[in-house]
């Protein structure tokens, strides 16, 4: 038993461990983001807030809120990034102007809210057409016991009560 | 019998034709006696007559001076032959006649016996129903003997050559074929022709061995049988009856007339039946030799037919010993009388059956067997007797009636089976059954006697070589299995049928066919179909044993599926198997009437097919099968082994296939919560992936507008 419980560890010590890597990774990158290209750095932390959020919200298994909202909200994001790397060569002022501009952050935020969106529609949508499938299914199987009834009449029922019995 | 045979002129069928030719006379139920047996045939009379086979029977002319006991005698005549003049003897059909006689003496010329013609079954229309007449040619002259009168009619030196010879040639014809008459006595005498130098003699085979017989006639072991069950004996009884015929000739009178039966019984078996008869009455010198011979109580030591022959060629014949019972040197007391001899005492049990008891229990007797009679063996058999019953277990009261049987047993082995009031030959069990199942006693006794295996007891107590008895004994190994069954096609009916070959089957829908033969069967119930409702099978308990033990193929498969009536479809394919089984082997092709009337019944056997296309089919084939009336392609159609076996494996596999399907929808219907977990999961993996998906899109396109 205890080796079982040994073993059960293991696995959530390493995805701990993964974790804990990743988040050191982005940590390292931030970092050198900070001090290589300082506006990119400031848009992607200003743009890339609801994923933050998300990030330290989302606890559960997978973190699949996290990336959908990532997804979406990234999306939002690269367009001003790429645009302040062609256009703006990583000036702060050029930063700063896409940040407080009210749309940039509409569209960012939004390309985010879009993807929380995403996150909550999803599983009823799925859990709809699981059912429909099953209603489908189960609807072929009467229309087959009927056929066999059909063919075999009372003695069928009767031998399936008695095996019931 | 001669209370049921009223005229009913109504009731003829159409198959037996029956004229009116003039009314009946004021009292159409008064016997009207034929003037004389040289009587030209009544053709002028105007009487109606029935018709069959080679024979015309005239139902209003009685001729009872050929009368045999139950068995009444009417005016006959010839219709496609010259037969001479001859009389139908019709038997009582709550009678069994007897088969092997009838077979042996039909059409066969004996001197010395009546020459039975032939034998019908016929529907009588006085009786409302069938029986079976036999017919006889009359005789040249009148009967021989009428009791009553005191002067013999033959004298005593003619009797060798007028009776005792010609009747020496009929026991001889019979004994060849291990046969007895059974029937011999003075009043069943005719003279063969005018000049009454002969005699022949009468009917033997319209009524149960000895059953007409007065009891002075039965040798002393067979004696307190009951008539139906004095059994069908053997040569030794005829040879002992004939002695007393020669006694009642010589004399004028049955000897003993005077006592009652139970008086005769008392001094035949206290001296002896030639002690007695010698006794009583005043026997002509010249026939004391063979009366004495003839007349010896054990039966080894009795005259045999050399013996006879000797007697009648004036040589010297052994003397016998009347009566070689041995006397105990102490009596034996039952009911407060005292019994010498073990027959006397075994008579005194059977008719003190609950005062018998103690003495039989605690010893008594047994103590009187050693030390009164010096008989070791029969002493050391009734210990035995006694320990088996103590250790019988809790039924006591059986065992103590079984004890007092198996005394009677050990006592009188040569003696009929007797239990309680029950008293029946070995061989004579069968007629017996028969005789109480049809008069109204039931087969109570006789179901005891079997199921506590009494006659196997009483076949190991007998001593020395009886064939009659050794060809019994194997009839009756089957008959605790059939009793023990409680079933259709075993029980009574089964040992009835059995044991009597001549039993007509007594189902209450062929009875009054009186069918004798399997091959009778089917038309009967053909004839029954026609006019009865079709709400219960044609087969009952009856009908199914006389099938089993008449039809020569292996019933009991149908048999053993007949045991359990819940299994509905069994029972009725049992049942028309059955009868197709006999339709199949003694026809006839056609029986559309019964065709129907099983048509009707053996819905459930359709049930055999599992498939509705199949059963449908069946059931539209049903009616015009049963219209040709050919059972066996009924049973067919519902017994194709091949179509039966595929609808089985199919039926198999439709069920697997209606249960997997169940148990799926089962788990669809059941699975809610969980298909919600699933949906909660694949809906997050695939917003995830979408997301994903979207973002790769976009930074790609940028990633394309930046480098075109």
């Amino acid at each position: 038993m205890a080796k079982k419980d040994k073993a059960a560890a293991k696995p959530a010590k390493q995805a701990k461990k993964s974790g804990g890597l990743s988040f050191f990774a982005i940590l390292v990158m931030a970092v050198l983001l900070f001090m290589v290209a300082l506006p990119t750095f400031i848009t992607l932390v200003v743009g890339l807030l609801p994923s933050l959020l998300a990030f330290m919200f989302d606890r559960h298994r997978g973190r699949y809120l996290v990336r959908c909202v990532f997804g979406l909200n990234f999306s939002g994001v690269a367009p001003y990034v790429m645009e302040l790397w062609q256009d703006g060569e990583q000036s702060m002022a050029m930063a700063t102007h896409q940040l407080l501009d009210p749309m940039t952050m509409t569209i960012m935020y939004g390309a985010a809210g879009l993807g929380w969106l995403i996150y909550l529609v999803m599983p009823p949508v799925v859990a709809n057409v699981l059912n429909l499938t099953a209603q489908r299914r189960a609807m072929e199987l009467r229309q087959q016991q009927r056929d066999l009834i059909q063919v075999w009449g009372e003695s069928l029922i009767s031998e399936i009560e008695k095996g019931g019995r | 019998m001669a209370d049921n045979a009223k005229m009913q002129p109504d009731d003829v069928p159409s198959d037996l034709e029956t004229e009116d030719d003039a009314p009946l006379s004021d009292d159409g139920q008064e016997d009207q006696i034929a003037p004389s047996p040289e009587t030209a045939a009544p053709t002028g009379v105007g009487n109606r007559h029935v018709d069959i086979g080679n024979f015309r029977i005239f139902p209003d002319l009685r001729l009872a001076e050929f009368d045999c006991g139950p068995s009444q005698a009417f005016v006959a005549e010839g219709t496609k032959r010259d037969d001479g003049p001859l009389f139908a003897l019709l038997a009582d059909p709550l009678l069994p006649t007897r088969s092997d006689l009838l077979r042996v003496l039909s059409g066969v010329r004996v001197a010395g016996q009546l020459d039975l013609l032939d034998y019908e079954i016929v529907y009588w229309p006085p009786l409302d129903r069938s029986t079976i007449v036999c017919f006889y040619s009359k005789p040249g002259g009148s009967k021989v003997f009428t009791d009553g009168g005191k002067k013999a009619v033959i004298d005593e030196h003619d009797l060798p050559l007028a009776v005792i010879a010609p009747i020496i040639n009929v026991l001889t014809i019979l004994s060849d074929k291990n046969l007895a008459h059974r029937n011999l006595r003075a009043e069943n005498l005719f003279f063969a022709d005018e000049e009454r130098a002969s005699v022949v003699v009468g009917d033997c085979v319209s009524l149960p061995a000895g059953f007409a017989q007065p009891l002075v006639y039965e040798p002393i072991d067979r004696m307190t049988a009951d008539p139906a069950g004095r059994g069908s004996g053997a040569l030794s009884d005829d040879l002992y009856a004939l002695g007393i015929m020669i006694a009642a000739l010589g004399i004028g009178h049955t000897p003993l007339s005077k006592f009652s039966d139970k008086e005769v019984i008392e001094m035949k078996l206290a001296r002896g039946s030639f002690q007695t008869i010698a006794a009583h009455e005043k026997l002509p010198l010249t026939l004391i030799e063979p009366i004495r011979g003839l007349l010896c109580d054990d039966f080894e030591e009795r005259w045999g037919l050399s013996e006879l022959n000797n007697w009648l060629d004036g040589r010297r014949v052994k003397p016998v010993q009347g009566n070689t019972d041995r006397r105990a040197a102490r009596a034996q007391n039952i009911g407060g009388r005292d019994y010498y001899t073990t027959r006397g005492l075994a008579n005194g049990i059977t008719n003190n059956w609950a005062a018998s008891l103690a003495p039989l229990r605690d010893g008594v007797v047994e103590v009187w067997l050693r030390r009164g009679l010096n008989d070791a063996e029969r002493s050391k058999a009734m210990s035995e007797a006694m320990r088996q019953m103590a250790w019988s277990g809790s039924d006591k009261r059986t065992a103590e009636d079984v004890l007092v049987s198996r005394g009677i047993a050990i006592l009188d082995p040569n003696g009929p089976v007797r239990h309680k009031t029950f008293s029946a030959m070995l061989d004579g069990l069968g007629n017996m059954l028969s005789y109480d199942v049809q008069h109204g006693s039931g087969a109570q006794a006789f179901s005891e006697v079997v199921v506590r295996d009494l006659p196997t007891f009483w076949f190991s107590r007998l001593s020395g070589f009886r064939p009659e008895i050794q060809s019994q004994q194997q009839v009756y190994k089957g008959l605790r299995y059939y009793m023990q069954q409680q079933s259709m096609g075993y029980g009574y009916e089964r040992c009835l049928y059995a044991l009597v070959k001549n039993q007509h089957c007594l189902s209450p829908l062929v009875d009054k066919e009186y069918v004798i033969h399997i091959a009778q069967l089917l038309p009967a119930l053909e004839k029954v179909a026609a006019i009865t409702p079709h709400s219960n099978w044609p087969v009952d308990r009856h009908i199914a044993a006389f099938i089993a033990v008449r039809l020569q193929d292996d019933t009991e498969p149908q048999l053993t599926a007949l045991q359990n009536t819940g299994d509905e479809v069994e029972f009725s394919r049992s049942i028309i198997s059955l009868l197709a089984l006999v339709q199949w082997r003694h026809g006839p092709d056609s029986l559309p009437h019964l065709g129907l009337w099983v048509a009707r019944l053996m819905e459930p056997a359709t049930k055999v097919f599992h498939s509705k296309e199949r059963r449908e089919k069946v059931e539209r084939e049903i009616p015009k099968l049963a219209k040709r009336g050919n059972l066996v392609e009924l049973y067919n159609l519902i017994n194709d082994e091949k179509e039966r076996r595929r609808d089985q494996d199919e039926f198999i596999a439709a069920v697997e296939e209606y249960s997997a399907a169940d148990s799926e929808v089962f788990d669809l219907e059941s699975s809610g919560s969980v298909r919600l977990i699933l949906a909660e999961q694949i809906g997050r993996q695939v917003a995830s992936f979408a997301a994903t998906m979207i973002a790769l899109l976009t930074v790609s396109a940028l990633f394309m507008m930046i480098v075109w």
